[in-house]
Order: structure tokens, then C-alpha cells, then sequence
């Protein structure tokens, strides 16, 4: 598998050249036509640095109006800088009949000076040749029979850095802001993961705690076990508490004038017999009754109460 | 080759497709702790109802708490008959003062109160009392 998209086919296109019709991507080199090169001797050690000053080494040589972008690299002692504008590129390509997305990558035949050591012919009347180590584009007419025959272009001369045609056309994107962008997306998806993972470690505190539980109560480890001691006590529990709060509560209901005369609760129910000093008892007392929701009834030919109910 | 037109957009897309599930993650995690951490409360809560229950419930020293329900009043005041954990009393003559010392003691103990009968006797009381555990 190649990465580096060298195993596309190399098309050198030229400004006279005829209409193409394409299937499948290829790899384009463009003549000097669409470019402006410079080399300088400059004491810059990376080609970051050189990138940076390139707009300016080109000042007054570019057309105004245009958008200028920027290749460098080193070439022995000097730096080589290469200015182009992608838009009057890719006019260009689509008006010869190229799909811009059968267009994997853009060369300079200046990548590939070395390889010029023979002229290569563009068409009826220029050829490509070498020039001090630059290739410049020469009437076919200013070459004579001593160069010997034409250069044969083909994939050998792929240079290795080319320009991706694909990220500088059609895309709302740029590639380092889409890179930005992805960086950003994916330092938060760390973060969620990282976090989400904590959460995940957090619900196990949980389960650590019902297992020392248990642990101080191993008969208590089956659900089974648990359950049906809650089913026995749980009844005996309720009922239990209601007798005893009937009970508290018809003896907060003994005041002044108020006598118990009897009480009896069993499993079911229960029955109270007050017996009142008068009439203004037995109405306190039955209002006592009432807040504490409990049935009265009074028994005839008394001041006595009555208070039943069932449990 | 399209795609390839919109190469850009597509590696941001798929970063933040990623960022997306990341985020479901971590949501599917605070929501499944959130869901844990309210089953162990549950199960806390149950496992301690069982324990609590079992502690006043079946409690050993029950037996020896009822006894006492005996030694409260003169033994001349009581009929006491105690048979695999099942007692069944009966107190005569009680003054209102043993009454609700006795009546306060058999709220206390952990049993399960079958009878309890209380019955004014001109100025005493009489008490039946039956119960287990």
C-alpha cells in the first residue's frame, strides 16, 4: 500500500496541451507557467522559518489581487521558494477537462530538476529544459540536435511532497483547521472517557459497601434468606407497633375526671371503656378521641366512653 | 472520489462523531451510577430493615426480659405460667402506680402481646396478660 499517493499516474500538463477526459485520479505536474520560483542563500536552519519570510522574497514579482501560497525546500546551500496560486491552477486543470477530485496530487517540474538533463518537449512548440539547475520553459525552435532526443515523462519523475489538491478546492475546511477542529473533538472525547470511566469506577463504591455488610452478616447473603425473614418479621413488626401505640395513647387520654375502667387488646382489636366525671370530661375526652382518630361512642345513662377498633 | 472533495470536513466530522459517542459514554456511565448507587441504597436499606428486625424480633434475651414481667408486683399478685416461649399471666390487685409500671414494661419487652387485658376492680386494677416470641 503507498501512502505518499506516488502510485498514481504522473500527467504533466501545459497550457497548449488538448482536453482530458479522466477515470481515475493521477498525479499532476505543472510547468513554469504556474509558478514563480526563487532561490536564495539564506542562514535559515528549518523550512518553516523559510516558509515564513517567502511572501516577502516575492514582493513586486507576484500579480497583485491574487492569492499566493508557498513551497520551500533546500536545495545544497540554498533555499528554494516557490510561489503559486491554486485558484488560477485549478481554473486552469478544469478547463482541460480535469475532475478536480481525479486530481490527487499537484508537482512543480522544478521538484524534479535533477531528472531534466534532456529537454522535454510540451507540445508543437516549447519544450522543458534545465537551466542552471532551473527549469524554464524554451521555444521548441531554441533546440538543437545536440541536446539529442526528448525526454520521456513518466512516473519517475513523482517528487516525493507534493500539494493535496483536495484539501485547497470545494472544502468549507482547511486542512489545519479541520486538523484543529479534530484535535479539539477529540481532547474532549478523551475527557469524556476519562470521565465516564471515573463514574463507572464510582458505581462499584456501592457494591463494596453491601459486601462488608454482608461479610459482618454472612447469614444475611442470600436475597431468599433476607426476604423471607422480612416476610415473618415485617408483619409481626407493624402489628406489634399499632397494639403498643393504641395502648400509649388511651393512657395519654387519662386526665382529671377521666378513669380507665377497662382495656382489652388482642390480635384483632381492641376495646377502651373510659368512665367520665361529667358531661364536660367526656366532651374533652372525645375530642381527644378525634385528634387521635380514634372511634367513640357513648354509652347510655353515663358519661362513659366508648373506644373500639380493629388493628 | 467525492468524498475526497470534502476530505476536511470529513476528518472533523469524524472527530466529533467520536467526540458524540464519548460523550454517550460517559452519560450511559453517570446515569448506570446514578441507577448503582440507588440499588446498593435499596439494598442497604433492606439489609439493615432485616438486620434491625432481626435484632428486636428474635432478640436471645427476650426470655429473660419477660421473666422480669413476673418480679414486678408481689409474687401474692401473680399467676404466672411460662411454656415454650408463650406466657400467660394474671395480675390481681394492682394499684394504679403497678399498673403503669407493668403496662410500661410489656410495651418494652419484644413479644408478640395475644392478650392484654386491664379491668378496673373498684380501686385496683386486674391485669391478664398473654404472649410469645
Amino acid at each position: 500500500m503507498n501512502f505518499m499517493g506516488n502510485n498514481k499516474d504522473l500527467l504533466l500538463v501545459y497550457p497548449s496541451m488538448k482536453p482530458v477526459s479522466l477515470t481515475e485520479a493521477v498525479n499532476v505536474m505543472l510547468p513554469p507557467q504556474f509558478y514563480t520560483l526563487k532561490k536564495e542563500a539564506l542562514p535559515l536552519r528549518y523550512a518553516y522559518q523559510a516558509k515564513k519570510i517567502a511572501p516577502s522574497l516575492f514582493d513586486g514579482l507576484l500579480e497583485a489581487g491574487s492569492h499566493y501560497e508557498y513551497m520551500v525546500w533546500k536545495e545544497d546551500e540554498a533555499w528554494v521558494f516557490l510561489a503559486y496560486d491554486i485558484e488560477k491552477i485549478t481554473a486552469f486543470l478544469e478547463s482541460k477537462g480535469f475532475a478536480l477530485e481525479h486530481v490527487s496530487k499537484l508537482f512543480f517540474a522544478q521538484q524534479s530538476v535533477d531528472l531534466f538533463d534532456k529537454p522535454l518537449l510540451l507540445g508543437e512548440d516549447e519544450a522543458l529544459v534545465s537551466l542552471d539547475r532551473m527549469v524554464v520553459v524554451v521555444p521548441r525552435g531554441a533546440i538543437t540536435e545536440e541536446n539529442g532526443p526528448s525526454l520521456v515523462f513518466n512516473n519517475s519523475f513523482t517528487p516525493k511532497k507534493g500539494i493535496v489538491l483536495s484539501g485547497a478546492y470545494g472544502s468549507v475546511l482547511s486542512l489545519k483547521q479541520a486538523s484543529m477542529l479534530a484535535a479539539i473533538f477529540i481532547l474532549f472525547a478523551l475527557m469524556f472517557f476519562v470521565e465516564g470511566s471515573r463514574y463507572s469506577d464510582d458505581s462499584e463504591a456501592g457494591e463494596t459497601k453491601i459486601q462488608e455488610m454482608l461479610s459482618a452478616y454472612p447469614a444475611l447473603q442470600s436475597k431468599y434468606t433476607r426476604d423471607s425473614i422480612v416476610a415473618k418479621y415485617k408483619a409481626i413488626d407493624t402489628a406489634e407497633r399499632k397494639k403498643r401505640e393504641i395502648v400509649k395513647m388511651v393512657s395519654g387520654m387519662i386526665f382529671k375526671g377521666v378513669t380507665l375502667s377497662s382495656l382489652e387488646v388482642d390480635d384483632k382489636s381492641y376495646k377502651v371503656h373510659f368512665t367520665c366525671k361529667d358531661a364536660q370530661v367526656a366532651k374533652r375526652l372525645n375530642l381527644l378521641a378525634t385528634k387521635n382518630k380514634l372511634k367513640t361512642s357513648a354509652i347510655s345513662g353515663s358519661h362513659d366512653l366508648k373506644i373500639e377498633g380493629t388493628l | 472520489m467525492t468524498w475526497k472533495r470534502y476530505q476536511n470536513e470529513l476528518i472533523a466530522l469524524i472527530a466529533f462523531v467520536f467526540m458524540l459517542a464519548a460523550y454517550g459514554y460517559k452519560t450511559a456511565q453517570v446515569s448506570a451510577q446514578a441507577e448503582s448507587i440507588a440499588a446498593a441504597k435499596h439494598s442497604v436499606e433492606e439489609i439493615q430493615e432485616v438486620i434491625s428486625l432481626k435484632k428486636i424480633w428474635a432478640d436471645k434475651k427476650t426470655s429473660k426480659k419477660v421473666e422480669k414481667l413476673q418480679a414486678l408486683v408481689p409474687d401474692s399478685k401473680v399467676k404466672w405460667s411460662n411454656k415454650n416461649k408463650k406466657v400467660t399471666a394474671s395480675y390481681k390487685n394492682l394499684t394504679a402506680r403497678e399498673l403503669n409500671t407493668l403496662v410500661t414494661k410489656i410495651l418494652n419487652v419484644p413479644v408478640e402481646i395475644q392478650k392484654l387485658k386491664i379491668q378496673k376492680v373498684a380501686s385496683s386494677y386486674d391485669v391478664e396478660f398473654k404472649c410469645k416470641w
